[in-house]
């Protein structure tokens, strides 16, 4: 298979290893080779946490600047701190309210290198929804909506209902579905 | 058995074996021990009976087992025993760099370095025979993105050994004097370079991809992560003029391949972590690129990027065809002009600690603030943190500012704060020290009941052992009085005023005649590993206009969930992130947060 880089990162506390198991183990259940690293200690006391997946026939678990395919940040700003990470024609999902994003300032970087840029107010969504601790996975389900990266909806949806504590599996669920939903009211633009 | 003690990045080892044991059925005695010397230890008496053990740290964790290290190697097992102590390149979560592989050679014990988690499954079989052929016990070093990564591997099938303890009374062995540990010396050194042979020719984990005959002008040396890195940057480039020797076994190390590599090229480049072991093996020193070349970094992780840029410059410099794109200044420069916050790392909204600090600092602005290893060095936020030196160094240094001080005749105010966990890992024997040489401070045992940084392994205190069962809880109150102490109070910190006066109080009994240590417990359960206890009453906070932006909040006490809300020129709550605690509204001095 052609190789798939994915950047997930945030603050500690966000969640961003459940995103990163929820991914591992669709790719895994559909034979994908899974290689990826992860941030654990001190930093997850609310300081800047990022887990690398790749998806492919590598034997180093990060990636380099510049490969990244899909970057999905809960925060705004860590989301900017590792663009650096994604390719040429990347994908970026930003956890934020879509109204003042993406910065001016990273527009022209944007652009040039053809990354298209989306955001989706994951916390909100999540909050209303009487969940707030689940924006991760309103990012991921509206990341899934857009079917660019290699693993499907369905197959992310059986994953979180397999693998969420059994008092989280229905809201987690419905975080997800509600995430996916946010793709109709998506009105931003694509940089190619 | 497998012993451990919890330590980033080797804290998931120990849950995983409990699974793996408990989905198959294994009779596997596992503990977590109180440190890791009493792990190690416990892991070597196991092997000598007869049975297969192994014993996981974090590299520093080695520090405090290497006596136990040092001396088993001379001793030699019977059953296999490996250690696996993790190294922290960055480092992320420790407070040295140090390489295991050092420690290793230093013991004189073998060592294997796997370059991610498939080979370091694979090499645990290998360290585990090496053991029992050779009674040494084996070194095994995953450095954290071997530890803290994700791979899909393959499981190889396995016995059950049914081997039953037996000990020989060998006093001559097991309890050797000096004369005897001469003898000893020689047969581990015997050991070794039969071991040495044996790694020559251990192809699976020490290979090249030279073709005979050819000659090369660059070539690398890699072993641990760094190898996986490079490998899949020659591969994605189709690198095939650079060979590469990739070194599984760093010692003993495999000295005759090292020497057909480095022959067939006019340099070679070392990529290794976190230190110079490699280099200082290879023999050829004129050939060699490195750290002592100036070539690699001497300190921090070598990330792929960094590890990019490295072999990019170096065959820039020796004329021949370099990486493309090795760096990206645009966005780097295009970071840095965004000005993004730096995010450091903070206790969590409804954290006792967070509580217990912030009293600490009221009570006694002007202490010297000595703290420890644990989530609670986050207290340094705060003010409430001046030093940390390793594990139960809050006591022992405490101890020795009050004779630096007490010497010169100056009065100096001293705190001292560890975690649980941490005073059950080394905290009584500077306990008991510093009560009998006569040392006057406040300590302060930040008792959340867990070892709440490691994530959340039960510590002896709760009477749960590392499976689940029951085991017998160890009393903190008898410890300290049993080290000697007289002032002992258990105090919720929440309550920041009770504990306020507490600390007024405990300091009264330090400056008194008859004065010693004034121990306080300040217990309340942490809130990531029991949310309901923790807060057991929701406190519904919102902040009101009195507000005069003075940031006491926001800068004393630190937490998350209040930030200043630009547009209502006040403080405001994140309720995302607030846990209801209540805390904060003890804290604002104008009254300002109250119960919504």
């Amino acid at each position: 298979m052609e190789r798939v880089n994915i950047v997930l990162c945030g603050l500690g506390g966000q969640g961003i290893l459940f995103m990163t198991r929820v991914l591992a183990q669709a790719a895994l259940d559909k034979g994908f080779p899974v290689m990826g690293a992860e941030t654990h200690g001190m930093a997850q006391r609310g300081g800047s946490v990022i887990s690398h997946l790749i998806f492919g026939d590598v034997q180093g678990s990060m990636a380099r600047s510049g490969t990244v395919h899909f970057l999905l940040s809960l925060d705004e700003n860590e989301g900017y701190r590792n663009l650096p990470f994604l390719s040429r024609g990347g994908k970026l999902f930003v956890n934020t309210d879509p109204k003042d994003f993406p910065r001016q300032e990273v527009k022209g970087f944007l652009e040039d290198r053809h990354i298209t840029s989306r955001a989706v107010p994951a916390s909100h969504i999540a909050r209303d929804l009487g969940a707030p601790r689940s924006s991760n996975l309103a990012l991921l389900g509206f990341f899934a909506a857009f079917g660019e990266g290699p693993l499907a909806y369905v197959e992310l949806k059986s994953i979180i209902e397999n693998i969420s504590p059994k008092r989280f599996k229905e809201i987690n669920s419905a975080v997800f579905e509600a995430g996916y939903n946010k793709r109709d009211q998506w009105k931003g633009t694509i940089s190619y | 058995m497998v012993t451990s003690y919890p330590g980033t990045p080797s804290s998931e080892i120990l849950p995983e074996v409990i699974r793996f044991v408990k989905s198959a059925h294994l009779d596997t005695y596992v503990e977590w021990s109180t440190n890791e010397k009493v792990a190690l230890d416990t892991a070597f008496a196991a092997s000598i009976t007869g049975k297969r053990a192994a014993c996981c740290m974090k590299q520093v964790g080695l520090n405090v087992a290497a006596d136990s290290l040092m001396s088993s190697a001379y001793l030699g097992t019977r059953g296999g025993l490996v250690i696996i102590s993790a190294d922290d390149p960055g480092p992320h979560s420790s407070q040295t760099e140090q390489d295991t592989r050092f420690m290793a050679r230093v013991a004189k014990v073998p060592v294997l370095d796997p370059s991610n988690p498939q080979e370091a499954r694979e090499m645990v079989s290998l360290a585990m025979d090496i053991s029992e052929e050779f009674s040494v016990p084996v070194v095994l070093r995953p450095a954290i993105r071997v530890c803290h990564a994700r791979q899909s591997i393959t499981f190889n099938s396995f016995h059950e050994s049914d081997r039953k303890a037996s000990f020989e009374r060998n006093p001559q062995r097991w309890a050797a004097t000096p004369r005897f540990r001469l003898t000893l010396h020689r047969e581990l050194n015997r050991k070794l370079r039969k071991i040495a042979e044996r790694f020559e020719t251990l192809s699976h984990y020490n290979f090249h991809n030279l073709e005979p005959g050819r000659r090369y002008p660059l070539g690398i040396i890699a072993g641990g992560v760094p190898y996986s890195v490079i490998r899949d940057i020659l591969a994605e480039k189709h690198r095939t003029d650079i060979p590469v020797l990739k070194i599984g076994t760093p010692f003993p190390f495999p000295e005759k391949l090292a020497a057909e590599f480095t022959a067939a090229c006019n340099r070679v480049l070392v990529l290794e972590e976190t230190d110079t072991v490699i280099e200082y093996f290879l023999q050829n020193k004129d050939k060699v690129l490195g750290r002592l070349s100036l070539h690699v970094p001497s300190e921090g992780e070598l990330v792929p990027d960094l590890l990019y840029g490295i072999v990019s410059n170096t065959l820039e410099e020796l004329g021949l065809e370099r990486l493309c794109q090795a760096e990206d200044p645009e966005a780097a420069e295009l970071i840095a002009s965004l000005e993004l916050p730096v995010r450091r790392p903070t206790l969590c909204p409804g954290c006792p600690h967070r509580a217990a600090f912030f009293a600490i600092r009221k009570a006694r602005p002007k202490a010297i603030f000595a703290s420890d290893i644990g989530c609670y060095t986050l207290g340094l936020n705060l003010g409430a943190v001046d030093t940390c030196l390793d594990m139960g160094a809050a006591i022992t240094m405490a101890s020795g500012f009050y004779h630096a001080f007490a010497q010169d005749e100056i009065v100096q105010p001293i705190v001292a704060t560890i975690g649980d966990s941490t005073f059950f890992h080394s905290g009584t024997a500077g306990l008991l020290n510093a009560v009998y040489n006569g040392a006057r401070f406040i300590l302060v045992i930040l008792d959340n009941q867990t070892t709440a940084m490691t994530g959340m392994q039960p510590t002896p205190e709760l009477g749960i052992r590392a499976d689940g069962s029951r085991g017998k809880a160890v009393s903190l109150e008898r410890i300290v009085k049993g080290c000697g102490c007289d002032f002992i109070e258990v105090i919720d910190p929440y309550d920041i005023k009770k504990m306020t006066d507490m600390i007024k109080k405990a300091s009264d009994y330090v400056n008194s005649p008859d004065g010693g240590i004034a121990v306080i417990i300040a217990r309340h359960p942490c809130v990531i590993a029991y949310p309901e206890e923790a807060v057991p009453e929701k406190i519904h906070v919102e902040v009101t206009d009195a507000c005069v932006e003075c940031n006491v909040c926001l800068e004393r006490f630190e937490c998350p969930a209040l930030y200043h809300d630009q547009e209502l020129g006040r403080v405001n709550v994140n309720r995302e992130l607030c846990v209801d605690c209540g805390v904060c509204i003890q804290v604002c001095p104008k009254g300002a947060i109250v119960e919504a």
